[in-house]
């Protein structure tokens, strides 16, 4: 028997088509959202110093130590940014992200002259919690078009341990 | 053939995912995936085991599966082990490990046994259900963990932190999540061609392979989340969370629905005469669980959860939302095919009827094309002659209903079987129908 109009196998494989060309909506949508939060025209050039990241003191507000990739939960810890290289035609900010994605802590945004005084940026523990979260901290010197981030100037990423 | 190289490929990728991430990704638990080669050849030898118990008389068919479910367990433990040793032990130790997959057990068996019983013409053999749940959950999980690492540690060093990099992440997701799922589908679709019917078979082998990868990694999310907030005071309230929002909310809705679709498009192009069709549809199904997969992943952060009692609520609609047109789609597809099978197993089983062979008798055809008419006659034989006839009944209702199924593939020219192997078959039902007898 072959699949003719009226096999019933037909319609499962014309459901499945439709269902297909959804899928194709969904794949539409996600490289639309992709391009507009990563839009590859918008490259401006400059690139913002990381310093380092560091041991941080709370009281005192200052950075100590060397500069290291990873820290353990009960760690302070802050990144040190040179804003002195970027030209104040374009407005930045720079932000933590913590392994959930979340931001715990942020300078900006504005002209870089305007944060040449905010050189240390540190990493807040989340709101209700007494440790950092364990996993990926990714710092970003990011360059914003009408508010929205647009490309990342810099970029360093430490670990914070399990322990 | 084409089995033995998905197979040979799989073992390929498995073995360099293993040694790539030892050799070159130091933020991942690269031990555990190195020694988990062992729990994964364990797997296999067990998948091989249980293919041959298929094929045996049922003496060896049972030291076979014996043997299958021993090197399942073994494997399933050491992964466990492996896992909980190198990941999470340090922090959650092992006893959490061991409560998080103890209360993940019952709500999986739960789910495969729903999964199993939705098939109501031919259910499929606990083994080949217990070996792709086994793939989802061991296998599955090592052939994705380094793609998607290596892939996050690319995005992470390279793109905007925002929904820009979810979406990239949640494209790695659906991809090497679906196609590490899918492989398994589509092994026993092209090794057990006589126990892969329909669309229906394809639904139910996607998602018991989905429900074995949700059980491993609704374990992995547990402990993860229960070593991070103990030391806050709410470590059993964030692995308990996860327990139900993957466990009970997402048993269906989730990883099972996903490659269950994939099952569909493999159980489509299973009936399919045209190889070019075949292959769209399985390239249909994969494209649909990917894109599922990768809408919840892309954007779960779209619908936000507040923390107050409403959350508890938001948390459902989110889930039903989001996840469940695809599941929807799954019953659709599932309903459809059962339409099908019904109307071509009565179909099959009055003209073996009209045969006179004795094999199908005038007056069963009405109640072999009934469930539940099915269960009342089974009902009737355990009042009268026990269990004993109960099983006896149940076996010889199976094989009629497997002959009107060889019948039926046959009409479409599905199967190269001789046609002596259906007189067999017959023979077979004549002999059962004979023990059977109260």
């Amino acid at each position: 028997m072959s699949v003719g109009a009226s096999d019933p196998v037909r319609t499962l494989y014309r459901t499945l088509l439709a269902y297909a060309a959804f899928a194709v909506v969904i794949f539409i949508a996600g490289a639309v959202e992709y391009a507009h939060f990563e839009p590859f025209h918008l490259n401006a050039g400059p690139h913002a110093k990381v310093v380092g990241v560091y041991s941080y003191d709370p009281a005192s507000k200052t950075t100590k130590g060397q500069d290291r990739d990873t820290f353990s939960r009960g760690d302070q810890f802050a990144a040190v940014v040179d804003w002195s290289g970027l030209p104040d035609t374009i407005t930045v900010e720079a932000a933590w992200f913590d392994s959930f994605e979340n931001v715990v802590g942020r300078v900006g945004p504005g002209v870089p002259s305007a944060l040449r005084d905010q050189t240390i940026v540190p990493a807040e523990v989340p709101e209700g919690l007494k440790y950092h979260l364990p996993g990926q901290y990714v710092f970003v010197v990011e360059r914003l078009d009408n508010g929205r981030p647009v490309e990342v100037l810099g970029r360093r990423v430490v670990y914070v341990e399990r322990t | 053939m084409l089995a033995a190289l998905l197979a040979a490929a799989v073992v390929v990728v498995l073995v360099g995912n293993s040694l790539l991430d030892y050799v070159f990704l130091d933020t991942i638990p690269a031990r555990a995936t190195l020694y988990g080669l062992v729990a994964v050849a364990l797997i296999a030898l067990a998948t091989y085991v249980a293919v041959r118990a298929a094929d045996r008389d049922p003496a060896t068919r049972r030291r076979h599966l014996i043997r299958a479910g021993v090197l399942l367990g073994l494997a399933a433990m050491l992964w466990l082990l492996i896992s909980d040793l190198f990941v999470f032990a340090q922090s959650a130790g092992p006893v959490v490990a061991a409560v998080c997959a103890l209360v993940c057990v019952p709500t999986t068996a739960f789910g495969l046994w729903i999964v199993r019983r939705i098939d109501r013409n031919e259910k499929e053999p606990w083994r080949l259900v217990l070996v792709a749940a086994a793939w989802g959950a061991v296998v599955a999980t090592s052939l994705v963990i380094w793609a998607e690492t290596f892939w996050g540690a690319i995005a992470i060093n390279t793109l905007v932190p925002g929904p820009g990099l979810d979406a990239s992440n949640a494209f790695s997701a659906g991809l090497f999540e679906e196609l590490g799922k899918g492989a398994a589908v589509l092994l026993l679709f092209l090794v057990m061609r006589n126990e892969f019917d329909d669309v229906v078979d394809g639904i139910v082998y996607g998602a018991a392979v989905g429900l074995g990868f949700n059980f491993m990694e609704t374990i992995t999310y547990m402990t993860n989340l229960y070593a991070i907030f103990s030391p806050e005071g709410a470590g059993g309230v964030a692995a308990g969370f996860q327990w139900y929002a993957r466990q009970v909310l997402g048993l269906f809705m989730g990883h099972a629905t996903y490659t269950a679709l994939v099952g569909a498009g493999i159980g489509i192009a299973r009936q399919l005469p045209s190889p070019r069709h075949k292959v769209v549809a399985i390239i249909a199904g994969f494209l649909v669980a990917i894109a599922a997969h990768f809408s919840w992943d892309a954007w779960l952060t779209f619908f936000p959860i507040e923390t107050s009692l409403f959350g508890l609520v938001e948390v459902h609609l989110r889930t039903i939302i989001m996840t469940g047109p695809f599941t929807a789609g799954v019953i659709v597809l599932l309903a459809l095919g059962l339409r099908n099978e019904s109307r071509a197993l009565h179909d099959q089983l009055r003209q073996e009827a009209a045969l006179g062979a004795g094999a199908v008798l005038p007056a069963e055809v009405e109640i072999l094309a009934a469930p539940w008419r099915r269960f009342g006659e089974r009902l009737r034989a355990l009042d009268k002659g026990g269990l004993q006839a109960y099983v006896r009944l149940a076996r010889l209702q199976t094989a009629q209903l497997d002959l009107a199924m060889e019948r039926w593939h046959r009409e479409r020219r599905e199967i190269d079987t001789p046609l002596e192997a259906e007189q067999q078959l017959r023979n077979e039902i004549l002999t059962l129908r004979q023990r059977a007898a109260f």
